[in-house]
């Protein structure tokens, strides 16, 4: 670490190597938090979180019981001075109390995107409530017909705000806030949608996975979907960059126009065209199970699907492929989604496996390590960009915080404490 | 710049590795390591004169994953009552090779060149058996030939067009009947019901539970083999978990033999290691076998 600081004096470490090692070797040095802690308000398990876009303060969580609460995860409410945490409550919670509230669980939390006034959530009792945060009260509902697994809203829409859910139906709705109304109806999932997500590259692009174990990418400008993900269809690696083969591009986007047409013909890096009906399309799966998750990179290039397969699988987006990464010994089973999370630059996947949640490099599948510290089965995990740390909700009613390893505080050692600890451990007879 | 003699026990030495590991040779392997063997005479020659030369193609060093499956393929136990060629399971290339993802990206690159054809097993969720192609294309046509008098000749035909249009174009492990026509229709063949039921029939096919009018390719003749397989790998997990402390020395397990497998234990050793059931530890006493506490 010095050594580092002192090549960065010299000159011989450029800044901006300087601040991703130092974030790297945070990263990597990921547990359990010591110093902060959170006091979740759920009488039952978490099964969504979420940390909100514009501030990255405030954490939205929803639970089995149909409750719903917010935490300030900046600003602590006590603080313990013998274990030195700081522990963080709820700023409050609803439930089925509230008028309109949930009666069964809450399946999957989102922030609106543009500020922390409104917040979106959807159940298992066929409903999606937006909800006016400071108010505490239920704005808007959407009555979906069938239990609703996910909801995704847009980070990068400028011209709507449109919530696409996902539910025990084999049609993606998009609900429109601004109206109240139904303004789209995907159908092409042949079992019901378990994840949704919005494109993190275009505002118009929606990615749906399903039952089925079909991961389907939507323009909502457009009818039907215009490109499915097949695992067989693989590259080896990232594709090469644009410039090199402008010709295999130019055969790219010819395919691209075929594709939307038709909704056929799998690309394969060595320029073999594959021409297959339309009834065939149907068949293409991303995963030998269902859809669990799907996670997009920051940059939107790529995107991760967990499959209950226990599977996980790195697509390059842009020619729809599977990379062939191949993450070792996760465990995903079970009969709802779950959620991961990716660090912003794309270096680190976090997947919750059984009771544990495992820590894989996305480029190599390497694992790096494996966070144990729940009693029951992990659902979720929301990553905090600033702090590097990591939120994790499961099963035995908790959320944990997962920060990189603090050094002992020196200059606040509290001298009177550590006194009264050492007079503790003595002995009455000791001479 | 090196002496003659470095590069010549630098090659024998390569091609000591690959003959040990293998008791088999087959047809390819011979004649790579006779252009190896030429190779080291003519560089020999080379680097006498002073001139160190690259080396001609004839000889590239094979990968890891290709390496690895020679070997396993090798060692494949000795089987009496049923006439399967050798399959390698994939979670046994991950037992010897440490890196999951160089071994799919390499097993992709060796599919498209047609060295292998990878089938899916019905005996997890998880299980694929790689088999080289040659030995696939040869237990088709024994397959022909045993069906050969009980079957009108322009059924049988149904064994060429597979052989010859659809394995090199199909590289995946399931078809569906779409899939099957219009490949067969692109060049000219009708196909029919009687075919595809003559294909279930000699066992190339199955039919896939979940999705109708699709099927899995697969190894004809595989059935008891599936079953030792799940037999023994139940049998050995419970031969561990007996155990008081869940762990056995490799050397003492070795000795010992499956009752209801007609695989070998190493087989089986390999293949949980790869599907992680099994976790190898290195201690003074030898090398030793446990199942993993978490």
């Amino acid at each position: 670490m010095w050594q580092m600081v002192g090549r960065r004096e010299t000159g011989r470490l450029p800044p901006h190597k300087f601040r991703a090692l130092l974030q790297k070797t945070r990263l990597y040095s990921i547990e359990l938090a010591g110093h902060k802690e959170i006091a979740s308000a759920h009488k039952s398990g978490v099964n969504s979180l979420q940390i909100d876009a514009t501030e990255a303060r405030y954490l939205l969580s929803g639970a089995a019981d149909g409750s719903v609460a917010v935490y300030d995860i900046e600003q602590a409410t006590a603080y313990d001075h013998s274990t030195r945490t700081s522990k963080h409550e709820a700023l409050f919670m609803v439930d089925k109390r509230v008028l309109n509230g949930h009666l069964y669980s809450v399946s999957c939390v989102h922030w609106y995107p543009i500020d922390t006034g409104i917040f979106v959530t959807g159940s298992f009792d066929n409903f999606v409530n937006v909800w006016d945060t400071n108010t505490t009260q239920v704005e808007l509902q959407f009555n979906m017909s069938k239990k609703v697994y996910s909801l995704s809203m847009s980070t990068l829409a400028t011209t709507h705000m449109l919530i696409a859910t996902g539910t025990d139906d084999t049609r993606i709705r998009l609900c429109d806030i601004a109206s109240g109304a139904f303004t789209h109806t995907l159908s092409g999932h042949r079992d019901s949608v378990w994840v949704v997500q919005w494109s993190t590259r275009s505002e118009w692009v929606l990615v749906s996975g399903g039952c089925d174990g079909a991961i389907r990418f939507w323009d909502i400008r457009r009818a039907g979907c215009y490109q499915i993900l097949d695992q067989q269809c693989s590259q080896i690696g990232r594709r090469p960059p644009v410039l090199k083969k402008s010709s295999r591009t130019h055969g790219r986007e010819d395919n691209l126009c075929t594709k939307y047409l038709n909704a056929s013909s799998p690309i394969r890096q060595r320029g073999q065209k594959r021409s297959f009906g339309i009834s065939a399309v149907d068949s293409r799966t991303a995963h030998y199970g269902s859809v669990a998750g799907l996670q997009m990179t920051a940059d939107g290039l790529h995107m991760i699907s967990a499959g209950t397969d226990s599977r996980l699988r790195l697509w390059d987006v842009e020619s729809g492929c599977n990379t062939l990464v191949n993450y070792p010994s996760t465990y995903i089973r079970g009969n709802k989604g779950i959620q991961m999370a990716v660090t912003p630059d794309s270096s680190l996947v976090f997947t919750p496996s059984l009771n544990a949640i495992l820590v894989y490099d996305v480029w190599s599948g390497h694992s790096y390590s494996s966070l144990r510290g729940h009693y029951d089965q992990v659902n979720c995990c929301a990553f905090h960009p600033q702090g590097q740390e990591l939120y994790t909700g499961s099963n035995d009613r908790k959320i944990l915080v997962w920060a990189p390893r603090r050094p002992i505080d020196i200059d606040n050692f509290d001298y009177e404490d550590a006194e009264q600890a050492i007079k503790a451990d003595e002995d009455a007879w000791s001479d | 710049m090196m002496k003659k003699r470095d590069l010549k026990s630098l090659y024998s030495w390569a091609g000591s590795i690959v003959a040990s590991s293998t008791p088999k040779k087959t047809e390819k392997r011979a004649k790579r390591e006779q252009s190896a063997t030429s190779e080291v005479e003519s560089l020999a020659q080379d680097s006498h004169q002073g001139s160190y030369e690259k080396e001609a193609d004839g000889f590239t060093v094979p990968s890891d994953t290709a390496v690895a499956l020679r070997m396993i393929h090798g060692q494949f136990p000795k089987i009496d009552k049923v006439s399967v060629p050798p399959f390698v399971l994939i979670s046994q290339v991950y037992s010897i090779v440490k890196d999951r993802t160089l071994v799919d990206r390499e097993l992709e690159v060796m599919k498209q060149d047609k060295d292998v054809r990878v089938f899916k097993l019905s005996t997890g969720q998880d299980d694929f058996a790689i088999m080289f192609f040659d030995d696939y294309v040869s237990q088709v046509n024994a397959i022909k030939s045993r069906l050969d008098g009980k079957h009108p000749s322009e059924d049988l035909v149904i064994f060429d067009w597979y052989i010859n249009h659809i394995l090199p174009i199909h590289m995946d492990a399931g078809i569906t009947d779409f899939h099957l026509e219009s490949i067969l229709s692109g060049v000219g063949h009708q196909i029919q019901e009687r075919h595809i039921s003559l294909l279930i029939k000699a066992g190339l096919l199955v039919r896939q539970l979940a999705h109708e009018r699709s099927y899995w390719l697969a190894i004809p003749n595989i059935g008891s083999l599936l079953k030792s397989l799940s037999q023994g790998r139940k049998e050995l997990l419970s031969l561990l978990n007996r155990r008081q402390y869940k762990e056995v020395l490799l050397s003492i397990l070795e000795k010992k033999k499956l009752r209801m497998s007609q695989l070998d234990m190493r087989f089986h050793v390999r293949d949980l290691l790869g599907s992680g059931q099994l976790f190898l530890s290195h201690t003074p006493a030898g090398i030793l076998v446990r199942i993993p506490r978490d």
